[in-house]
């Protein structure tokens, strides 16, 4: 089972990816604030494309089952599960802690 | 006479390529240098040895996600994506069964979505890919009884032209080939008056060739085509 400190990892190393691809005068801040999503957000679209198909893979690989971020209720969601770090480390912990 | 390499160190994923269209693609890439998956719902119809076949029925979305996952056991990188597969069933609207209509737009259309859905996340990796899907000349002539066949790959054409924006940052592009009639399993499913009467009204009235399926293919594949995406090719004159 995934703990927070593990999802956490998976989303700084996606987000490490992100930086790789950019100059040194454009690398994002990574930390559990770092926003993902909305008007204030770091990403622009794509690179936050590139996120969730990483963090998807990653934590499915991890967990050993099929984790889907984008599917109808991720975006029914009162906050967006794509806010920032936080919140979508605690979505994917509550998809992880749901029966298979 | 002289084979050149030209697709030696790629690797490429063709649809349907157990037979017609698919089939001749995948033995052009094959040929030329390429290492190929191929999916289809059946056995392998051709062995080679850079020819790995994986039993995948592309209207699922499901099993073309598992197909997925086996093809990166063996390959963390593809190039090309060959998006062939496809069914036809032919028939007026109003006694088209539902059912018929329904696996069209699941193989034709969202088959070749899921397929490059899941190509494009690998592509994103290596930067480099080429999409291309495979029209047909009944989305511009728009034949009877091909309502819901021509629909689907009208779709096709425009699927890869949003793709086209969405993937050029990742260096992948994304185009059609709508290919005209040649002589295949599928089009032997259509009455030959219809399809001779057809034939004759293209401004080039004559069945394709492999070659010139080939040539477009090629183009669409090549490295030099950086530059070209949210293509449309038909073949024919078709326009």
């Amino acid at each position: 089972m995934l703990n927070k400190d593990a999802v956490h990892a998976i989303i700084f190393q996606a987000l490490a990816n992100v930086n790789d691809e950019r100059g040194p005068d454009e690398q994002l801040d990574i930390s559990p604030a770092t926003i993902l999503f909305g008007t204030d957000a770091v990403l622009d679209s794509l690179s936050l494309v590139s996120v969730i198909v990483d963090v998807e893979a990653a934590v499915s690989e991890v967990s050993g089952r099929d984790v889907v971020l984008t599917d109808d209720r991720a975006m029914s969601q009162e906050v967006s599960p794509f806010s920032d770090v936080g919140s979508l480390t605690s979505y994917i912990l509550l998809l992880l802690s749901e029966p298979v | 006479m002289t084979t050149t390499l030209k697709y030696a160190g790629k690797f490429a994923l063709v649809t349907g390529s157990r037979r017609g269209v698919g089939r001749l693609i995948t033995e052009h890439l094959l040929q030329h240098g390429a290492k190929v998956a191929g999916f289809a719902r059946g056995d392998a119809t051709f062995e080679h040895s850079n020819y790995v076949h994986f039993q995948v029925d592309v209207s699922d979305p499901a099993a073309v996600q598992k197909g997925f996952a086996a093809l990166k056991k063996i390959t963390e990188v593809i190039h090309i994506v060959v998006n062939n597969a496809a069914v036809l069933t032919s028939q007026y609207a109003m006694i088209m069964p539902p059912a018929a209509a329904q696996a069209m737009i699941n193989t034709n259309l969202l088959g070749t979505f899921m397929v490059s859905r899941e190509a494009s996340k690998m592509m994103r990796k290596t930067k480099w890919g080429r999409i291309i899907n495979i029209g047909s000349m009944a989305a511009s002539l728009e034949p009877i009884g091909d309502s819901v066949y021509a629909a689907c790959k009208a779709g096709v054409s425009t699927l890869a032209n949003v793709m086209a924006r969405e993937l050029a940052p990742l260096n992948v592009t994304c185009n059609t080939l709508g290919v005209s009639g040649i002589k295949s399993d599928m089009l032997d499913q259509l009455p030959k008056e219809k399809i001779a009467a057809v034939i004759a009204g293209l401004p080039l009235p004559r069945f394709a060739e492999a070659d010139d399926i080939l040539n477009v293919l090629d183009f669409f594949a090549s490295d030099r085509s950086s530059y070209i995406t949210a293509q449309t090719v038909f073949l024919g004159g078709v326009n």
